[in-house]
């Protein structure tokens, strides 16, 4: 027996689907147009925040402070992040309603809501004693296990994501 | 084109890569992603420097030191797009190789990977280049910059090529 809300729940995705966007999306060039600027943002994004974490984890970079390459990367990614989120929001209202059950768009979104966890903890917790090793090519314990856990993190979103189209 | 895809047809390797992507669970989406975590490290290497060339990023870093530290990261992301692409055309050359996307890709990587070459290459050599042909250099790295982004487009419209030349 299935709940009320839930029920409401599975009406919004398939009215995503019914909206005039979606079926235009989903029925012509947008789509591949759409995935492709979707590939082409996540590929600056995770560029930018691997350059940061291997800073931090003190494997390179190592000349320059973490408060430096923080300020210059952080736009960029977080810019890539926006194009990746309205192209991604683009492609999954086409199929809302079968993305929700497919296990690897599942698993994608756990861990991007991680990835979302680590990036506040880094920056509301860990950045804030930066003055004590901004300059020191050894980050404390914590920054390096933020960034250790952002490159697995993002490496297992990218894997998921990839993953969703092979269970269709 | 047409008697290299049955060379490769007929060859062991295309036994073999057509063993790896069929009877490996997962070798297909692990692949993709391996061939998108190497586009990461061309963009976190020849795309940044592009970019720091044109002014747009990483304005404290200094393009000659960022070309020496940086350098490994382009040549892994290029061997690693090689390693991790070529199966799916051994697998399957004749669909790539009678695809007009999958042509069109190849003939913008060449120039991209020139343009890169040479931009590491003059930044390694020459540091001043930059200072001295301050709008060579530029012209240089917006070409880089825009071909780049042309081929990792182009390689996800491989897929979909019939949108753009064979519509219905």
């Amino acid at each position: 027996m299935r709940s009320t809300g839930e029920m409401l729940l599975n009406d919004f995705w398939l009215w995503l689907e019914m909206l005039p966007i979606a079926s235009e999306i989903g029925a012509t060039w947008w789509f591949p147009f759409m995935e492709s600027l979707h590939v082409l943002s996540l590929a600056i994004m995770l560029g930018a925040i691997l350059m940061l974490d291997l800073r931090v984890l003190g494997w390179a970079a190592r000349r320059y402070s973490v408060s430096s390459l923080n300020r210059e990367l952080v736009p960029w990614s977080a810019a890539a992040f926006l194009v990746a989120n309205i192209t991604g929001l683009a492609m999954f209202i086409t199929r809302a309603s079968h993305h929700v059950e497919n296990p690897a768009f599942q698993i994608k979104m756990i861990l991007l809501v991680l990835a979302g966890v680590n990036i506040a903890f880094f920056h509301f917790r860990v950045l804030r004693t930066i003055g004590a090793w901004d300059q020191q090519s050894r980050a404390p314990l914590a920054a390096r296990v933020v960034a250790a856990a952002s490159l697995i993190l993002w490496i297992g979103v990218t894997l998921a994501g990839r993953w969703i189209g092979h269970i269709v | 084109m047409e008697s290299l895809s049955s060379w490769i047809a007929n060859s062991a390797a295309n036994d073999l890569a057509l063993a790896l992507l069929g009877n490996v669970p997962g070798s297909p989406p692990i692949l993709q992603t391996l061939h998108l975590l190497s586009i990461v490290a061309i963009m976190a290497s020849a795309l940044m420097i592009d970019l720091r060339i044109l002014g747009l990023a990483l304005p404290s870093q200094e393009i000659h030191e960022m070309a020496q530290r940086l350098r490994f990261w382009a040549v892994a992301g290029v061997l690693g797009v090689f390693s991790s692409g070529i199966w799916f055309v051994l697998a399957r050359p004749n669909r790539y190789f009678t695809n007009p996307v999958f042509q069109i890709k190849f003939a913008l990587l060449l120039p991209a990977l020139l343009c890169s070459y040479w931009i590491f290459r003059t930044a390694l050599r020459k540091p001043n280049f930059y200072l001295i042909h301050f709008w060579r250099a530029k012209l240089l790295a917006m070409t880089s910059l825009l071909l780049w982004i042309a081929v990792v487009l182009a390689g996800r419209w491989i897929a979909y090529a019939e949108y753009l030349f064979w519509p219905a």
